[in-house]
């Protein structure tokens, strides 16, 4: 039989989309295998009830800027914009870091005087360290400690660029990324809620508190992934992204399967030669690429029997700690959150009243349970796009930290909508009343419907012993895997997870240079 | 002039004198100032029930460099080293789990509980070793600043490139795991055994403000993992007479060596002229000169008491400002009329001459971190005892014992702030969780010395208590211990040092940051 590919891609999540579009504008011949009937992975937006378009996990994205520029995605129907970051104050009231920045100084101010003057200063120091990691972040990382000498030089000037950023903001990077949030924000601020809302994002998707070291990089981490503290909203919802990437792909000349679900690669002794599905159709092709993550790629479609009984234990090493709880909620009118203007409500709106607060909603799960007082991240999509849901009617989709994977109960949707919707009464007294539809989606039915081994968002937790060199194993951090022509490109890649394409894109530049090689 | 010297050392703490000693043997002339009565710091034996000798800190050694136990001829001057041949853990379902001085008779002992464990075990205590023996050559160098592009540091670089370079790709990742996870996370790849975990992950949350599942304390488990005794590698022992026995010894040597040791010798402050540090004035008004001044004392102490901010440059006083310094261990030294006897392993045995660990599981540790984390004492606290009479008999009466006590944790920083009263809760914590073990011990307490962290702070100096002077945290390791571009032991006063436990490599008797910042001195 005739090889028609050049790649076959698994599964069409943002980053196995990236990767198939850069591949097929290089003039490979690409197929992305889609298990769903939908292209997104995670970030999809569905239907659950009629009239809705809801956004089943992820509500916010944005995509690196180049790989929007490169892909052309404006063209395929791509829109999206910058919103605001709210902290939500128990009790009512709000600290709005939403509109420009003179406001934005108005809103810490009007909380603590000395934290609206550190602020400025504060977020230029966080630009540069995220700028210094998107310079690290625009390849895949080279194989260290033995330099293959085709990539000294790519390394060489990776360290002439890093040395550019100055002696002085080089040592503060170096210094800040390890560090816990809890280290980092003792030297800027005193807010409680400021505090609170930032350190929520040094832990969100992360099964750490905020007094665990290396949680600043991840806060840091998503800082270049936006290209700032704030998040993206895309119109028509975040799956809209999803379909952007499919028709780019689809349009440089991928092909596209949806319902196609692959249960193996298939071996020609130690490399890959193509797929098995689920339904025993072979397909072969010159390379696969996963974008599943390494654990089900390995364990799961590769199998341990192929592979070196070390490596299976490094994989099965791998920390997948989920720990998210998505609730959507359909409602009969906009709940009143006091104290929140208009604007507030159209951006990410956080409930992490304090650090010590966050860190307590991390004990519970540290030890199997739930968190009775939990870290929520809000989104109402409807404010500033009223047709994903019927007239009047509005969305509320939230994100809930800590539902421990690893200690879920049966019971655990029940009490996940009954613990989020208790908190946010505390702040809309009469959203209960309004609730029409809810939808809950614990660790478990995470990696059931999208694949995501114990329910993790980024595909391996993002920790500093598994990031860089190291993601997802040591030795194997350039999208390659012990198997020949078998190439990692999910965000269980460096530079790893969040929705920015960035995993998607090194992959194919990586398969790209070594077809070349 | 008598006050005139070649060299001032601040503090005589192991550090201080082992700086130095290492001055002095190079022909200069030296004095250190101590302000208590007695040599030591934090390593200081003293006699506080009369007839018990506590070690009332630092209590075990195992990280002392054998090339200052050589240079200095230590054991001429009366270091004794004794092995601490076990560690005993009970178990709260009556067991115990137990390692020995002998790695089958521990393996055997783990398959008792867990043939897995026993298997993983020698395949862990082989990788460890590596990896410890990697990093070792970090402690014996500078640390090269990667940002700077000085020769010094380039070839630093390469130094340490060389060595990474040297080792396979995969004892290079490991080490950089090992760097950046958490004790538990990485005990939980070998092992399943709870009181296995527990007592492996306590090394890695000794003296910091962690618990076990925070990133970043497998280092500080493989920094305890590094300690050699005398070139054994991978040994903890008790010094004869107590960790003041090893400060006598290296005073004793330095003295030899012609360096003057003055006691209850408090410095007030440095004198700097033209930017330029040219001596030190004494409490009693006394002022002392020299061409070199070393202190000793935590960053935090040196300059922010000793140095007028003005002397200063402003980036490096707000590094020095936020160089975090968290104190969370205490201390509760027990004279005894009998040993305690343990339900798990009845009667006296070897039992008695190694340490005794309260650590049953990671669990039991980490909940004891969540308590103190917001300010409060935990009900039950991680214990690391010994009996130091039962290694070296001169410690207490004859039939009659010291126990000395490691407990975390105990925040500095504790809601409502620390009393009397706290201190003795504390202290009854500490016999409480033990007694449940051993349940005679209430009975054979005869007096007790209950140290928190403002006691260690007010009797050694030490800046919070924090008994590393400074957190091993890793934004304060390597080239950046105690500030970016300091780690070279110079300060930004010209003819002014560091010396201690607040620089590279780190805490712990070492000796190494007053060894290498003498030779650093020396080269001028």
């Amino acid at each position: 039989m005739s090889t028609k590919y050049d790649a076959i891609i698994i599964g069409a999540g943002h980053n196995g989309l990236t990767t198939a579009a850069y591949l097929a504008r290089a003039g490979q011949r690409v197929l992305v295998l889609e298990r769903r009937d939908v292209v997104g992975g995670s970030v999809v937006t569905e239907s659950p009830w009629p009239g809705y378009r809801v956004d089943t996990l992820q509500h916010f994205g944005g995509l690196r800027p180049d790989i929007v520029r490169d892909l052309d995605l404006a063209r395929f129907g791509l829109t999206t914009t910058r919103v605001g970051l709210t902290a939500l104050q128990p009790g009512g009231g709000a600290l709005e870091l939403g509109s420009g920045g003179g406001a934005r100084a108005q809103a810490i101010g009007a909380f603590n005087r000395t934290d609206a003057e550190r602020w400025p200063a504060f977020t230029a120091l966080m630009a540069k360290v995220a700028g210094f990691l998107n310079e690290v972040y625009a390849a895949p990382f080279p194989r260290v400690p033995q330099i293959d000498a085709a990539e000294a030089p790519a390394l060489a000037q990776l360290g002439l660029k890093l040395r550019g950023l100055g002696k002085k903001d080089m040592i503060e990077a170096v210094r800040v990324l390890p560090m816990s949030m809890l280290e980092l924000l003792d030297e800027w601020f005193e807010s409680d809620l400021l505090r609170g809302a930032l350190a929520a994002r040094g832990v969100h998707g992360l099964m750490q508190g905020p007094m665990g070291a290396g949680t600043a990089f991840l806060f840091l981490h998503l800082w270049a992934n936006n290209d700032s503290l704030f998040q993206t909203r895309v119109k028509g919802g975040a799956g809209a992204l999803s379909e952007a990437l499919a028709q780019a792909a689809t349009g440089f000349g991928a092909e596209l399967r949806l319902g196609a679900e692959v249960a193996q690669v298939k071996l020609s002794g130690d490399r890959a030669a193509g797929v098995v599905l689920a339904n025993g159709e072979e397909i072969t092709a010159q390379r696969v690429v996963s974008a599943l993550d390494p654990r089900r790629t390995f364990l799961g479609l590769v199998g341990p029997d192929a592979l070196d009984p070390e490596f299976v234990w490094a994989t099965q090493n791998i920390k997948l700690r989920g720990c998210v709880a998505k609730v959507n909620l359909a409602l009969d009118g906009l709940p009143t959150f006091t104290g929140v203007t208009d604007a507030g409500l159209r951006g990410a709106l956080t409930l992490s009243p304090s650090l010590n607060d966050l860190e307590r909603a991390y004990d519970a799960a540290k030890y199997g349970g739930l968190s009775e007082r939990p870290y929520l991240e809000v989104s109402l999509p409807t404010l500033a796009e009223p047709g994903l849901a019927p007239d009047g009617k509005h969305l509320l989709s939230v994100h809930m930290q800590f539902a421990p994977y690893r200690g879920e109960q049966a019971d655990w949707a029940t009490r996940i909508e009954a613990i989020v919707v208790n908190a946010l009464a505390q702040l809309a007294p009469d959203l209960p009343g309004r609730i029409l539809h809810s939808q809950v989606l614990t660790p478990r039915d995470l990696e059931t419907r999208f694949g995501l081994s114990e329910g993790n968002l980024y595909h391996g937790e993002m920790m500093l012993d598994q990031i860089l060199f190291m993601r997802p194993l040591s030795g194997w951090a350039q999208h390659r895997t012990p198997i020949e022509n078998l190439y990692l490109c999910g965000p269980g890649t460096h530079p790893g997870g969040g929705v920015s394409g960035a995993s998607g894109r090194n992959a194919a530049r990586q398969i790209l240079k070594d077809q070349k090689a | 002039m008598a006050n005139n010297y070649d060299a001032i050392v601040i503090g005589g703490g192991h550090n201080g004198l082992i700086h130095a000693a290492y001055l002095a043997r190079a022909g200069k002339k030296v004095v250190v100032l101590e302000r208590r009565h007695l040599v030591g710091g934090a390593a200081v034996t003293e006699e506080i029930v009369p007839g018990f000798k506590f070690t009332e800190f630092s209590y075990v050694v195992s990280l002392l460099r054998p090339e200052i136990i050589r240079d200095l001829e230590l054991p001429k001057h009366g270091l004794t080293i004794l092995p601490l041949p076990s560690t005993f853990t009970p178990m709260d379902n009556g067991d115990y789990l137990a390692a020995w001085d002998d790695h089958d008779k521990t393996r055997r002992e783990i398959w008792r509980h867990s043939p897995k464990d026993a298997d993983a075990y020698d395949a862990y205590s082989r990788a460890m070793a590596r990896m410890a023996m990697a990093v070792k050559p970090i402690l014996s160098m500078i640390p090269p600043d990667p940002t700077s592009l000085s020769p010094k540091d380039l070839f630093g670089l390469l130094k340490l490139g060389g060595h990474a370079g040297s080792l396979s790709e995969k004892d290079f990742h490991n080490l950089a795991k090992l760097m950046t996870m958490s004790a538990a996370d990485l005990l939980e790849e070998w092992f399943e055994l709870d009181p296995l975990k527990g007592t492996k992950s306590a090394s890695g949350i000794i003296g910091t403000f962690l618990g076990p599942r925070s990133p970043g304390t497998a280092y500080v488990l493989l920094h305890h993992y590094m300690g050699e005794i005398d070139g054994a590698f991978r040994a903890w022992g008790f010094a004869k007479g107590g960790t003041g026995g090893i400060s006598n010894s290296i005073a004793s040597s330095a003295r030899a060596l012609g360096v003057e040791v003055r006691l209850n010798a408090s410095v007030a402050h440095v004198i700097v002229k033209g930017g330029r540090a040219v001596g030190v004035a004494l409490e009693n008004g006394d002022e002392l000169y020299a061409k070199t001044i070393s202190s000793s004392l935590d960053p935090k102490r040196t300059f922010l008491k000793l140095i007028e901010p003005r002397h200063l440059p402003d980036d490096f006083l707000t590094a020095i400002k936020r160089y975090r310094t968290r104190g969370s261990s205490g201390k509760v030294n027990l004279a005894l009329s009998e040993l305690p006897d343990f339900t798990a392993l009845p009667g006296v045995g070897p039992l008695h001459r190694g340490a005794i660990s309260i650590s049953p599981s990671i669990e039991y540790i980490e909940r004891a971190y969540d308590a103190a984390k917001y300010g409060d004492l935990p009900a039950r606290p991680y214990i690391d005892s010994i009996l130091p009479s039962m290694i070296d008999p001169d410690m207490a009466p004859p039939g009659q014992h010291v126990m000395s006590c490691f407990v975390q944790y105990a925040p500095y920083h504790l809601n409502g702030g620390w009393d009397d009263a706290k201190r003795e809760a504390f202290g009854d914590s500490v016999v409480d969780t033990l007694a449940q073990y051993a349940p005679n011990l209430k009975r054979a307490i005869i007096g007790r010395q209950v140290l928190v962290p403002p006691d260690i702070e007010r009797i050694t100096g030490l800046t919070e208590g924090n008994i590393f002077a400074g957190e091993l945290a890793l934004h304060q390791l390597f080239f950046l211990r105690p500030a970016p571009g300091y780690t070279d032991y110079r300060t930004p006063i010209r003819g002014f040092w560091q010396c201690g436990s607040g620089t590279h490599p780190g805490g712990g008797i070492m000796g190494a940051n007053g060894r290498l910042a003498a030779l650093e001195v020396l080269k001028g």
